[in-house]
């Protein structure tokens, strides 16, 4: 079975092929957010230097969010297009769960954090298990200073950060946990491989989404947080 | 600061002073009645950061694009009823974003302006003239202490 994956919910874009276990190739920008320019010809290149036509692909896995809300629809629109038009399945899997996976076998917490802005992250916790990844929180869009809480209270040992709000929090993260770990760069983006092999485990599970009813989970926060974040105002310069 | 102004021309060239002076992620908020020249400070505006696309309101597709010295992003959120609609096309990718963003009605979404914002109010002062406006421009936050240069 051959997928095509991709994932546009951060300035990260980038797709993959994968054939069952075996990734063909993946192509990763992670310069601006101009998705809506790149992703095609990504897509094309990949699929031109692989000598693949586009029927030749039999699923298509996408990032079903959290994350840029252009972004998501870039990507849900773009393969929902190229699901249709083959007749397809399409499976969509969450960049957390991808950012998770990307931190394979750590014996630790791993805490995947993406930058909802206004300090706040969208995030879960997530282990190991052998080889099996267990999510053990909900999705969630909370304060850094929520998810600090949250951490302190669930972590045992040690702690993995993976995802692009790790350098906006690096100093603050590594203050609260001493134990605490930061992806390195190649892996600290969502990458379309990561992805696509959740969904191909989703697939063989027979797992699929309705083309015609699915959308990206875009998780935001309540009005009575932003109702609290009013209160917090300054008072004017002049 | 508060200005005076008896005219359009004068109300595009506070816009103008302001738009040549604005950097990457700056954030204007314009309030005031209809008809009161939100529209004519963000044309001031643009012409400022040198955009010479003719500016129309966006008050049915919410926000307009235009490329200058830096992008422009022009909100109408008149017709926004409830701060979760605007929040709901994105509104945050595009204020912590890479442009300029003026937001006429901003009162309306009070919950979702960051905290550091320039906020102009204009009024009408019907006791002198139809045409008279009084021009306010407030600010929050160092990065935009530009503005005390403003004059006209």
């Amino acid at each position: 079975m051959k997928i095509l994956s991709l994932d546009s919910s951060s300035t990260c874009s980038t797709c993959s092929i994968l054939e069952d276990n075996r990734l063909l190739g993946e192509i990763i920008y992670n310069d601006k957010k101009q998705h809506s320019i790149i992703l095609l010809s990504q897509i094309d290149s990949l699929l031109e230097n692989l000598n693949l036509d586009i029927d030749n692909i039999d699923a298509f896995v996408v990032s079903e969010g959290p994350g840029s809300f252009t972004g998501l629809r870039i990507g849900l629109a773009t393969t929902k297009g190229l699901a249709q038009g083959l007749n397809k399945p399409i499976v969509g899997v969450s960049t957390l769960d991808c950012l998770a996976y990307n931190i394979a076998f750590f014996d630790g917490i791993i805490c995947p954090i993406m930058d909802a802005l206004r300090d706040n992250v969208y995030t879960s916790l997530y282990k190991f298990t052998g080889e099996t990844l267990e999510r053990t929180k909900d999705y969630m869009a909370i304060h850094i200073d929520e998810l600090i809480q949250i951490l302190k209270e669930n972590c045992e040992t040690k702690v993995c950060f993976v995802g692009d709000a790790t350098s906006k929090f690096k100093e603050k993260l590594s203050k609260n946990f001493p134990n605490s770990y930061f992806a390195p760069a190649h892996l600290n983006i969502a990458r379309a491989s990561s992805l696509g092999q959740l969904g191909i485990k989703k697939l063989l599970n027979g797992e699929q989404d309705n083309l015609l009813t699915f959308s990206p989970i875009y998780l935001r926060k309540s009005q009575a947080e932003r109702e609290y974040e009013n209160k917090m105002r300054m008072v004017p310069n002049e | 600061m508060e200005f005076i102004v008896d005219n359009i021309d004068k109300t595009m060239e506070i816009g103008f002073n302001i738009g040549k002076l604005s950097r990457e992620g700056d954030i204007i908020c314009l309030i005031g009645d209809l008809g009161t020249g939100k529209t004519h400070i963000t044309k001031g505006i643009a012409l400022g950061l040198g955009i010479t696309e003719n500016i129309t309101s966006p008050t049915f597709n919410i926000v307009n694009e235009y490329d200058g010295r830096h992008r422009l992003y022009h909100f109408d959120v008149y017709r926004v009823n409830d701060p979760d609609e605007i929040s709901a096309i994105g509104f945050d990718e595009y204020i912590f974003g890479n442009g300029v963003s003026v937001i006429e009605w901003a009162n309306y979404i009070e919950d979702l302006i960051p905290k550091e914002h320039i906020e102009i109010t204009i009024d009408k002062l019907p006791e002198m003239d139809d045409n008279y406006r009084k021009i306010q421009v407030n600010f929050w936050g160092k990065r935009y202490d530009y503005i005390k240069e403003i004059k006209l």
